[in-house]
């Protein structure tokens, strides 16, 4: 019966509708961006209302905030954090920093465009962004959820070789382990 | 205040004879020493109640070929920052080290080595500090281009290109003159 295309559509459908409706954000901040995420999550914003919620390890979290300038350091365990996830996971990214560098665009240390390592489902631009663009931005997720769209772990997966060649490129020193789905 | 500053003055001229002082206005008093001198100077003004290392700042005089460190001492009692400035050659950096009268010194030396390739004697703490896998010279240095090594290592997303110098408007607008080392970096 499950294997039936149209069944399949509907407990995709209520499936999608669920997942948009419990969104748990891993609580880790990378630059800057991360001082706008209490007052998000807290009582001036209430982001709970939209069913976004804090965890504190990556395992029990769906979404992944990239609040900002990536340093090649902190990449190396961005990286390990999103392999860590579990299936459904989404990765948003936060601030100008993530989409072309922002004010770090000619650092030694930092990526400029975080899409060529890891899957971005969403960018939310600004320097830093406002929770109210904030909150926006992760509307326009749940709304890419609902409609099957948010797929960026399958892209993941299936481009893992592109994704792996691009972070070896900048982190020569590979201690990690090699996952394998 | 101003009692306190020549005392100082004069204690630290009579033993260390080529120190150059130089006074500014309010709580704020330079020394330029050897930088072998270093070392006992720090102890003997952290006797006199300057027991506060705020920081050490280094500075790179490319054109001069030397480092300029900057060790900034303060005093809680007589509320007055010492600045105790010494050089050293850009090829050879070696610097005293003045681990065992701060502790905290250990933080800014491990800094100094990464950033700037500064050597200290007897210095040992673990190699990396803040960066990871670095093999470039260091990066603080002036003589690493920075823009270039981050053009060819990263990846740049097109769209920046016409990106406007603001400078301009804004010396329009208040009549301000740029300063001629910083038209340099203008894009
Ligand atoms: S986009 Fe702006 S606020 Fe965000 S990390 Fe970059 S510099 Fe900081």
């Amino acid at each position: 019966m499950i294997n039936d295309k149209n069944s399949q559509k509907i407990v995709d459908i209520l499936q999608n509708w669920a997942r948009k409706h419990s969104l748990f954000v891993l609580a880790y901040g990378t630059g800057c961006g991360a001082i706008e995420i209490p007052p998000t999550m807290t009582s001036r914003y209430d982001a709970e209302r939209f069913g976004i919620r804090g965890a504190a390890t990556p395992r029990q979290a769906d979404v992944l905030l990239i609040t900002g300038y990536l340093t090649t350091k902190t990449l190396k365990r961005v990286i390990r954090v999103y392999e860590q996830m579990q299936d459904p996971k989404y990765v948003i990214g936060f601030g100008s920093c993530t989409i072309n560098g922002g004010m770090y665009y000619d650092s030694y240390n930092t990526i400029k465009v975080l899409d060529k390592y890891l899957p971005v489902d969403v960018y939310i631009n600004g320097c830093m962004p406002r929770p109210e663009s904030v909150i926006s931005g992760i509307v326009k997720l749940q709304s890419l959820i609902a409609e099957g769209k948010a797929n960026g772990a399958a892209k993941y997966k299936e481009n893992l070789d592109w994704y792996r060649a691009n972070q070896k490129k900048i982190i020569p020193n590979w201690v990690m382990p090699e996952y394998n789905w | 205040m101003e009692k306190i500053k020549s005392n100082l003055i004069e204690a630290i001229k009579g033993t260390y004879p080529d120190a150059r002082e130089q006074d500014h206005e309010g709580n704020r008093l330079d020394f330029y020493v050897k930088k072998q001198c270093v070392p006992s100077i720090l102890n003997y003004i952290k006797g006199e109640g300057y027991i506060h290392l705020s920081h050490i700042a280094f500075v790179d005089w490319i054109e001069e070929g030397e480092f300029e460190l900057i060790y900034i001492v303060w005093s809680p009692k007589d509320k007055i920052k010492i600045f105790i400035r010494a050089r050293v050659d850009r090829e050879n950096p070696l610097m005293p080290n003045i681990e065992s009268i701060w502790r905290q010194a250990n933080t800014y030396q491990r800094e100094a080595r990464e950033m700037y390739g500064i050597q200290f004697e007897g210095f040992e703490a673990p190699n990396e500090f803040v960066l990871e896998d670095w093999n470039e010279i260091p990066p603080m240095r002036r003589d690493f281009d920075t823009q270039a090594y981050a053009e060819e290592t990263f990846f740049h997303r097109p769209g920046r290109e016409d990106a406007m110098d603001v400078r301009e408007a804004i010396i329009e607008r208040s009549r301000e003159e740029i300063p001629d080392f910083a038209k340099k970096y203008s894009r």
